[in-house]
């Protein structure tokens, strides 16, 4: 009998897979550690630094280019092109007064003399001007359109200084924001050449492994797009030398399997700015803590829930005190996350210079909670959800974004934890999309939304909290007050804080701030969410911010042990 | 034959044009745009730019006259960038094409050959009957991305002989094999059971056919029955469901280019789907859609070919 | 006949699992939906005889409740996409002509996309906008039925048009027409019959394709929204701890294979009886 027997292709597939399966051990082991390949869990889309604003893009350009200023570390703002940060003090603010005779401001940043883009040609005003001059014209579409229409007037005398002329005058000048100097070599003739397609035609879309667009320690020498960029060192790099020759990142999305990758060792470390969710890096660190070390640091990500004002049930400020105090979140904290992220008390960061420390967060008080929806009229009914006078059950939505397994898995908690005190929550969770883009911006939500507001140091949160800022069909639904929260006395403050230049006056106006949003709940904070950063045993001198300048900008002091 | 082929062309035509605008209406449709998503993300956008915003993006448009544009834009060759990748969508696709043509087509091939083995055992050697439908019936079970996981874990992790996913870093076809062997298999398992199947069924009927006896008492040997009468008859069948699979060659499959972070088409389409990506999500489904259809007429025509019955 | 049977037996004692779902909660005194968060991945014990999950919920439980949801989507799913599928394959028999062109071309254009991430595209839909409700359970369900049974008719519609249309062509079929038997008893006396066998083996096969849907729909985050449990979306989330609980993904997981399994079977069984 001839016949091929069907289980030999399965045999040879067998014999195919052992000669493939060497150790993976033997090869990571086998190179020296010149190489670093971190993963992340979102993909890139454009690479131009002020279109679109992505946090896997800002990680990935923390190693390739220097924006003019950021925070550190400490949270301080600080120079990263320039040479020091200008403020009243050094002379680098000055007041000014705009040609229609009001009080304005001029800044002057002084570029550092290293500064070099990839092709050797030194970085220079003319970078400035361009950026600015793209900025200004709306067709090129930059984000931060309000920076771009305040700077009304460039000005520079020399290569290496840059002044820009506001409108206004506030504390936070200084900061340069997305203004950052732009290869005006390579892309100015792109943009004069076709304003309006200028997003998609861009040498950092088109040509992003030219050297002449980077001017950071690295630059970009390969881009596989959705899945990966590499970098190698930057040869015209003139500052402190990184200890990698190439970094890969590459994009797992799946968050399993970005630990499965992790494990197998084929990515050596995650990034904290976008890599695993809190309770997975816990379980992590619980199970492979030799091999890795695992770094938590609260960052600007202020986790709450908006709750929508215009409710009837949610108008009265009693019962938003009530489901407050019905959430224990030292216990979510504790059972969750290990005990690895502070509770809020408002919406300002325990690290933030204008915290009031003598606010403390809304306790957990079953007590006090049913006491005031008693108060508020509403009492205990046969299933054990309070009803009020009319017969109405205490009942609203309660929703975040489907598939964000960390928020879903909080929101049934909160869930539980409301019906206890006699509310009943239904759980309506939406595709990030839906819900962004329509529920919370077009104010369809009824009830209570639980997302995060990312923000950055002393950050004025007119946007969030201003009258003005309630989204309308006819304001083109924007701005971000999505609770609908309308006081007189918190507009002036938000109206007066950015132009009250002296710190020591601004903070009793940043303390009656959080004193409003404390009582008044328009959103219930819960916490200021860590970023986990989960590094390999050999590496050292990372130094995770929490704030909006990734760590990736201070790449220079990474180094093998 | 030319007859038949002049027949359908026309139609594939009509049914892709009509498949494009059910598919941009429908993109278009979802709730969310690419422009009140960036209004989450910049808390500075008043209501004029948002207007500009619109305008800039063509959002201020009828979604009937952006299919036309677009359409008509095709038509010249121009197939417009991709919004979420900043790039041509045609330079866009081709990575992604490339990684599911060499992924499915490694799976396909490798689950059609153990399937058609299988099935012809079970065909030929009743004993094994039980095992191959037991296989079949388990591969088929398995959720596609609880078994990439186990594959991973075991395989990856626990044993460290495979790379848990991604795309091969250094050159060589070992290095590229490396990484297939698992998502590969993961594939191949899930599709391995249709082609036993229908190799089970079509090959006990064809062992039945009258000629097939007479070829018995022409004193044939068994195995060049097998092989040389009945498994050709046997693949007729097998002919539709290869041309239904040559679709999934360009559609790529989703769930396992994400469990192994490898690019592909599946990703792809769903992400420019769910990004408002109109560029690049059409030009992506158009594709497959083309695949599909030009695939399932060769299959009817190679069907006539071999079976003079439906000729 | 013994496929036939061993698959009515599994799917039966799943279905009888859903069904003593309440009892066994009762039975166990634990609460299916609220979390606790002093048991959170306990491991297996007398009080939760599969563990805890993440939330510290009983996974037996759970698992005996998504029972309920994961074949109710099957069962409504299949029955949806048979129900439409004959219509449809019936209509285009019948009629022939322009009506049958223009349906197989559907047909055709339906199969033709790729189906997996237009059901991505229409799960992000809003369920309010087409009249649908908003959250709970039975809702998801509901979307879910209607998106997959969008796209299962094709294949149903198909198989009954080439069924009628052999039966039509039969000369006692044709003689019955031409003597002005009326068409609804031509219907009931020739077509159904011929029609009920294939059409349950699709059914059946439907139901496992659904259950598979399912879980991939929640692997995605567009599936059964929690607190409600779905075989589907427990698998999904464990998935995400999977390495420091992996046993609880591999029950969902377990169940899913069974019933698909099992429907498979059921199918197998079925057409073997045909033939």
């Amino acid at each position: 009998m001839q016949m091929a027997t069907p289980g030999r292709p399965a045999m040879a597939a067998l014999a195919l897979l052992a000669a493939l399966a060497a150790p993976a051990a033997a090869r990571s082991q086998g190179t020296p550690r010149d190489t670093l390949t971190i993963g992340i869990s979102q993909a890139t889309g454009t690479f131009h630094p002020n279109i679109e604003s992505m946090a896997a893009k800002s990680y990935i350009l923390g190693f390739a280019r220097r924006p003019l200023t950021g925070h550190g570390p400490d949270w301080l703002p600080l120079c990263l092109a320039c040479d020091a940060f200008p403020t009243l003090e050094n002379g680098g603010v000055a007041h000014d007064t705009t040609p229609d005779g009001k009080p304005g401001m001029r800044v002057t940043w002084r570029l550092r003399d290293s500064l070099r883009w990839g092709d050797g040609r030194p970085v220079t005003a003319d970078d400035l001007r361009f950026a600015w001059e793209a900025g200004r014209a709306f067709e090129t579409g930059f984000g931060g359109a309000e920076f771009y229409r305040s700077a009304y007037e460039f000005l520079s005398d020399g290569p290496r200084s840059v002044t820009l002329r506001f409108d206004r005058a506030t504390f936070d000048a200084g900061s340069a924001d997305n203004f950052e100097p732009l290869p005006a070599h390579i892309d100015r003739p792109i943009w004069e050449a076709d304003r309006r397609n200028y997003r998609s035609r861009t040498a950092y879309d088109t040509d992003t492994t030219n050297p002449a667009l980077w001017n950071g320690p690295y630059r970009v020498t390969a881009v596989q797009p959705g899945a990966g960029v590499t970098l190698e060192r930057n040869e015209a790099w003139a500052g402190p030398a990184p200890a990698f020759r190439r970094i890969n990142i590459r994009v797992v999305e799946n968050s399993a399997a970005l630990e499965a990758q992790l494990l197998a060792g084929q990515v050596d470390m995650v990034a904290g700015e976008l890599g695993f969710s809190l309770d997975q890096a816990i379980a992590l660190e619980r199970r492979a803590r030799n091999r890795f070390r695992v770094e938590y640091r609260p960052g600007l990500t202020w986790e709450h829930l908006d709750l929508r004002l215009d409710n009837p049930v949610l108008a009265d400020r009693r019962v938003r005190q009530a489901l407050m105090m019905a959430i224990d979140r030292p216990r979510i904290i504790a059972s969750l996350f290990d005990n690895r992220q502070p509770v809020a008390a408002t919406a300002i960061h325990p690290d933030d210079p204008m915290l009031d420390k003598s606010l403390a967060p809304w306790p957990f008080d079953p007590a006090r909670a049913a006491a005031l929806l008693e108060e508020a009229g509403w009492r205990p009914g046969p299933d054990g959800i309070r009803r009020n006078a009319d017969g109405a059950r205490l009942a609203l939505d309660l929703q975040t974004t489907a598939g964000n397994r960390s928020r879903e898995t909080v929101l049934q908690v909160i869930q539980g934890q409301w019906r206890a005190a006699g509310v009943e929550a239904r759980i309506a969770n939406q595709p990030p999309r839906v819900l962004f883009g329509e529920t919370l911006s077009q104010r369809r939500f009824g009830g209570a939304v639980l997302f995060a507001w990312i923000s950055s140091p002393e950050n004025v949160p007119r946007s969030t909290l201003h009258s003005d800022e309630i989204p309308t069909a006819e304001r083109n639904w924007s701005g971000q007050n999505y609770p609908g929260y309308r006081n007189p006395e918190m507009d002036a403050l938000l109206e007066a804080l950015p132009r009250e230049l002296d710190a020591g006056k601004r903070r009793p106006m940043w303390a009656r701030l959080q004193a409003l949003t404390h009582q008044d709940l328009p959103a219930l904070p819960l916490w200021h969410r860590a970023d986990a950063h989960v590094w390999p045993q050999w590496i050292d001198g990372i130094r995770p911010t929490g704030n909006m300048s990734p760590s990736s900008l201070w790449v220079t002091d990474w180094r093998v042990r | 034959m030319l007859r038949i082929v002049a027949g359908r062309l026309p139609q594939i035509a009509v049914t892709l044009a009509l498949l494009s605008l059910a598919a941009y209406l429908a993109i278009g449709a979802m709730p969310g745009d690419p422009i009140s998503l960036a209004l989450m993300a910049d808390p500075r956008l008043g209501p004029a730019d948002v207007a500009r915003m619109r305008a800039l993006h063509g959002l201020d448009q009828p979604l009937l006259a952006r299919w036309w544009a677009w359409a008509t834009g095709v038509l010249r060759g121009e197939f417009g960038y991709s919004r979420l990748f900043a790039r041509p969508a045609a330079e866009v696709l081709w990575p992604a094409l490339r990684g599911s043509l060499v992924l499915l087509g490694t799976a396909l091939a490798l689950a059609a050959a153990l399937g058609v083995a299988a099935g012809m055992l079970a065909a030929l050697r009743p004993r094994w009957r039980g095992a191959v439908d037991a296989v079949a019936l388990l591969s088929q079970a398995l959720p596609a991305f609880w078994l990439g996981i186990l594959l991973i874990i075991l395989f990856a992790v626990t044993l460290g002989w495979l790379p848990a996913g991604g795309a091969p870093e250094g050159e060589g076809l070992a290095e590229a094999l490396r990484f297939l062997v698992l998502p590969v298999a993961t594939l191949a398992i899930a599709h391995l059971a249709a082609y036993a199947r229908h190799t089970a069924a079509s090959m006990a009927e064809v062992l039945q056919a009258p000629w097939i006896t007479a070829a018995r008492a022409r004193g044939n040997p068994e195995s060049r029955i097998a092989l040389r009468h009945a498994l050709p008859n046997a693949a007729v069948p097998l002919l539709s469901l290869l041309a239904l699979d040559a679709g999934s060659l360009v559609s790529g499959a989703l769930i396992t280019e994400t469990v192994f972070a490898r690019p592909g088409m599946g990703k792809l389409l769903t992400d420019a789907v769910m990004g408002n990506d109109h560029n690049l999500a059409l030009l992506a489904l158009l594709l497959v859609a083309a695949t599909t259809l030009l695939a399932t007429l060769a299959a009817d025509l190679a069907q006539r070919a071999l079976d003079p019955r439906l000729a | 006949m013994t496929r036939l049977r061993l698959g009515l037996a599994l799917l039966a004692l799943l279905a009888a699992g859903a069904l003593a779902a309440p009892a066994v909660a009762a039975w166990l005194g634990v609460d299916p939906e609220l979390p606790d968060l002093l048991a959170l991945q306990a491991a297996p014990s007398a009080a939760h005889p599969l563990g805890t999950d993440e939330l510290g919920r009983d996974i037996l439980v759970r698992l005996l409740l998504g029972a309920r949801v994961s074949l109710a989507v099957g069962l409504a799913a299949a029955l949806a996409s048979t129900a439409i599928g004959l219509a449809a394959g019936l209509l285009a028999a019948w009629r022939g002509g322009w009506v049958d062109a223009a349906l197989m071309r559907l047909a055709d254009g339906l199969l033709a996309l790729p189906s997996l991430p237009l059901l991505v595209l229409l799960a992000a839909m809003d369920p309010a906008a087409i009249g649908l409700p908003r959250g709970g359970a039975a809702a998801d369900v509901l979307r879910i039925v209607l998106i997959l049974a969008l796209f299962g008719w094709v294949g149903v519609a198909r198989l009954a048009r080439a069924a009628a249309l052999s039966v039509l062509a039969r000369d006692h079929v044709r003689a019955a027409r031409a003597l002005g038997v009326s068409e609804a008893r031509l219907l009931r006396r020739h077509v159904a019959p011929a029609l009920a066998a294939p059409l349950t083996v699709a059914g059946s096969l439907a139901v496992a394709g659904a259950i598979l849907a399912e879980s991939t729909l929640s692997f995605l985050g567009l599936g059964i929204q929690p607190p409600a449990a779905s075989w589907g979306n427990m698998l999904a989330n464990a998935q995400t701890l999977v390495f420091s609980a992996p046993l609880a993904a591999l029950w969902p997981g377990l169940a899913i294979a069974l019933a698909v399994a099992g429907a498979m079977l059921v199918a197998d069984g079925l057409r073997e009886a045909q033939r």
